[in-house]
């Protein structure tokens, strides 16, 4: 029964994590099944991209790995032109070997996808894919650096070294065996060893990163995955590196107090520079860790809310647009993506049409008019003009009711005016100024005031009675009286009578 | 208001309206970041800003990016100004590069929230791209009659994409921007884009820069509602011009 359980789960519980272990491999397996038989009429088909491959990957871990350098599209492009002349004695012009070296990079790239490795999961009972990508880009400063993944570092390795859950444990154990053993130099080469795994282990780190950036679920699955092979690790390693740097103290001392261990000095001293470099390494290596801790606790709390949002779909939105057939309306997705456009041009187009505007065929001639120059009119003289106009309405109508009668109201006036010129008079300002003047003298003699006029309704008086004679002698009393005249929406005014003659008023 | 926190959040405008990049990660603008992502005062004065100027700002990967937004007249292109940034001079070719790009975008975002994990696209992608993404309306073309189209119709830019040839010479790898292959469209946008700080070239591969990453996971949650709201308006339209015909 046991073996029945046993034999069911390295069957069905196992198989994802032998395919996660397997996935590393597809990408090369994959690359090598290529021939370049197709390309260029088989030009180039002695090139094997198996071993192509390898070379780049190896080039790739020497870069970032040892000397912990990114690499330029340049710097890859000078290592296979000299891997196509020395291994395969491509002798092509240069045009046609960089075209070669950009398909062969486009194809490790597998055209800027990842690799998908399809497989049956038997616990979900479906088929799911896993993504595995060899080389890396990013951009820095404008500029694109390439560096190589961990998986393909750890398919690399598992291709000759032998791996383990942690590489730095065994490779120091081994490395105190060696100095116990005095091999220095070995130990050297072990040391440089735990430099390159803990290169893997940052580049590892910042996939993690990236992964759970895209995709918090596969991205959980592969932060859990990176703290059960390293993180759980770094005390055993920490205690290791203390051990034998402590292995190597004494080393020295030995050396420098026995003079059969003088020739390792050199040896011994090298090891000691490797091993502090790795401990500093490793100890970049775990607040690097830390740091992923944190920015994993924030990526899943932002994941937790922006699944509760809905996001905004391109191809749905496109369907729209294509329903409508407003191929116009994709400018809003692209012109908010655009750079601010602050310089403000003169448009050259318009010097186009400004060379293409169409001349008259012969210059008119203009004609000069003489004109002569009017006198101007200021606007006070305007309105002086129209008042002197209107006072001389209202003084024809009050001294003509004045040669009929001796005794009469304001209102009565005002009827003879309404008769006369219709209502509009009730809304003309001129006619209440016309009032106010009036009443600011209790007597008027035409005679008198045409020789000294006082005010400046008299003056008007004057003017007006220069041209019509009749009015010469008359003389008139204005008397107030308790009677209001009621305009509504316009004024409400005092009624006042007017009295011809010798002016027998009350006062 | 602190007059120190006034001039500094003038400054970080200033950058950003110039089109210089603030981000943690350069010498020069490492303080300003700082400034507006640790005080508060700075970060509302720089926030209130660019909302009255109609602008949006987003953060992202510790850089901050401004976007113009839709139909901003101060800080926005017009249509004439598209058109000769991008080298072209009829409406027709404008949709045309506005398709290619929104091909370049949906090579590497289905949706905000999904990246399709492409890292770079290059002239032949896109080519083919915008050949799936028209093959439909191509199609529609074919059985259709010779009824005259709007110039802002898909099937216009259609017409124009079918008779365009894939290259004008046999050698690919030298493809000069120009209205007088596919090849030449997609490098004319290629180039726009890279202009716009949108795309980094490097060997004919064109990789998304942080800016294109920013707005598209920032801008368009954010203004979704307003985006299909435009879209419903211009249906009401067609709806009205329909029944006028009618």
């Amino acid at each position: 029964m046991s073996g029945e359980y046993v034999l069911k789960r390295d069957i069905i519980y196992d198989h994802n994590e032998r395919m996660l272990n397997i996935r590393k491999y597809y990408p090369y397996f994959k690359l090598s099944e290529m021939s370049f038989r197709q390309y260029k009429e088989g030009q180039f088909e002695n090139l094997d991209m198996g071993y192509i491959l390898m070379a780049v990957l190896r080039f790739f871990i020497e870069k970032n790995n040892f000397n912990e350098e990114l690499v330029t599209y340049d710097e890859y492009e000078k290592f296979m032109s000299d891997i196509m002349i020395r291994d395969f004695e491509v002798k092509e012009e240069e045009k046609k070997c960089k075209e070669l070296i950009r398909f062969i990079f486009d194809k490790i790239n597998n055209d800027g996808r990842p690799f998908v490795y399809e497989y049956f999961n038997p616990v979900e009972k479906k088929r799911q894919s896993m993504r595995v990508k060899l080389i890396d880009a990013k951009i820095i400063d404008g500029i694109i650096y390439y560096s190589i993944t961990s998986d393909a570092v750890e398919f690399y390795l598992d291709t000759k070294e032998v791996r383990d859950e942690s590489n730095i444990t065994i490779e120091q154990v081994l490395l105190g065996k060696l100095i116990s053993s005095k091999n220095f130099k070995g130990g050297t080469r072990v040391v440089r060893r735990i430099n390159s795994e803990v290169g893997r282990l940052l580049a590892k780190k910042n996939e993690v990163l990236a992964v759970l950036s895209h995709d918090v679920f596969q991205g959980v699955k592969v932060y859990e995955e990176f703290n059960n092979t390293v993180v759980k690790w770094f005390d055993d390693e920490q205690k290791l590196f203390s051990q034998n740097k402590e292995l190597i103290e004494q080393a020295l001392k030995k050396a420098e107090s026995e003079s059969r261990y003088y020739s390792a000095m050199q040896d011994i001293y090298m090891l000691e520079s490797e091993l502090n470099k790795a401990i500093t390494r490793h100890g970049r290596l775990l607040s690097e860790c830390t740091d992923l801790q944190i920015k994993a606790d924030e990526l899943i709390a932002k994941a937790k809310l922006t699944s509760l949002r809905i996001s905004f779909d391109f191809r749905d939105y496109f369907r729209r647009l294509k329903d409508l057939d407003r191929a116009d309306m994709i400018e809003n997705i692209i012109v908010p993506m655009l750079n601010l456009n602050v310089p403000k041009k003169f448009d050259i187009i318009n010097i186009d049409d400004m060379l293409l505007y169409r001349t008259e065929g012969e210059e008119k001639v203009e004609k000069i008019k003489d004109e002569q120059l009017k006198e101007y009119v200021y606007e006070d003289e305007i309105e002086d003009k129209r008042i002197e106009h209107n006072y001389g309405i209202f003084l024809g109508v009050l001294l003509d009711m004045m040669m009929k009668k001796e005794r009469f109201t304001l209102s009565e006036v005002e009827e003879e005016l309404r008769k006369r010129i219709g209502y509009k008079f009730e809304k003309n300002a001129d006619w209440y100024s016309f009032l106010v003047h009036l009443c600011q003298k209790k007597e008027y003699e035409i005679n008198a005031l045409s020789e000294h006029p006082d005010t400046f309704l008299e003056e008007k008086i004057k003017n007006y009675c220069k041209e019509v004679q009749k009015y010469q002698g008359l003389k008139f009393y204005i008397e107030s009286t308790t009677e209001v005249i009621n305009r509504p929406d316009i004024a409400s005014i005092s009624d006042i009578i007017f009295v011809v003659g010798n002016g027998d008023t009350d006062g | 208001m602190d007059n120190r926190n006034l001039e500094k959040a003038l400054e970080i405008f200033s950058c950003l309206v110039k089109g210089e990049e603030i981000s943690a990660g350069k010498k020069e603008t490492a303080s300003l970041y700082e400034e507006y992502i640790d005080n508060p005062e700075v970060y509302d004065i720089v926030m209130t800003m660019c909302r009255k100027m109609n602008l949006s700002l987003y953060e992202y990967n510790d850089t901050l990016y401004i976007s113009p937004g839709k139909g901003n007249r101060v800080f926005g292109y017009s249509n004439e100004e598209l058109k000769k940034e991008i080298g072209i001079r009829l409406n027709r070719e404008l949709y045309l590069c506005y398709f290619v790009m929104f091909g370049v975008i949906t090579r590497f975002y289905s949706d905000t929230s999904s990246e399709t994990f492409t890292e770079y696209v290059r002239s032949e992608d896109i080519i083919a791209a915008v050949d799936s993404m028209l093959a439909s309306t191509l199609k529609e073309i074919n059985l259709m009659s010779l009824d005259e189209v709007e110039e802002n119709s898909f099937q216009a830019i259609s017409g124009l994409w079918e008779e365009l040839p894939l290259v004008v010479n046999e050698d690919a790898v030298s493809v000069k921007a120009s209205k007088g292959s596919k090849a030449g469209y997609v490098k004319l946008v290629f180039n726009f884009m890279e202009k716009q700080e949108l795309l980094l070239q490097n060997d004919g591969r064109y990789y998304p820069t942080g800016r294109l990453k920013a707005l598209i996971e920032n801008y368009f949650d954010e203004n979704k509602g307003e985006l299909y709201n435009l879209v419903k308006g211009a249906v009401k339209d067609a709806a009205y011009q329909q029944n006028q015909g009618e």
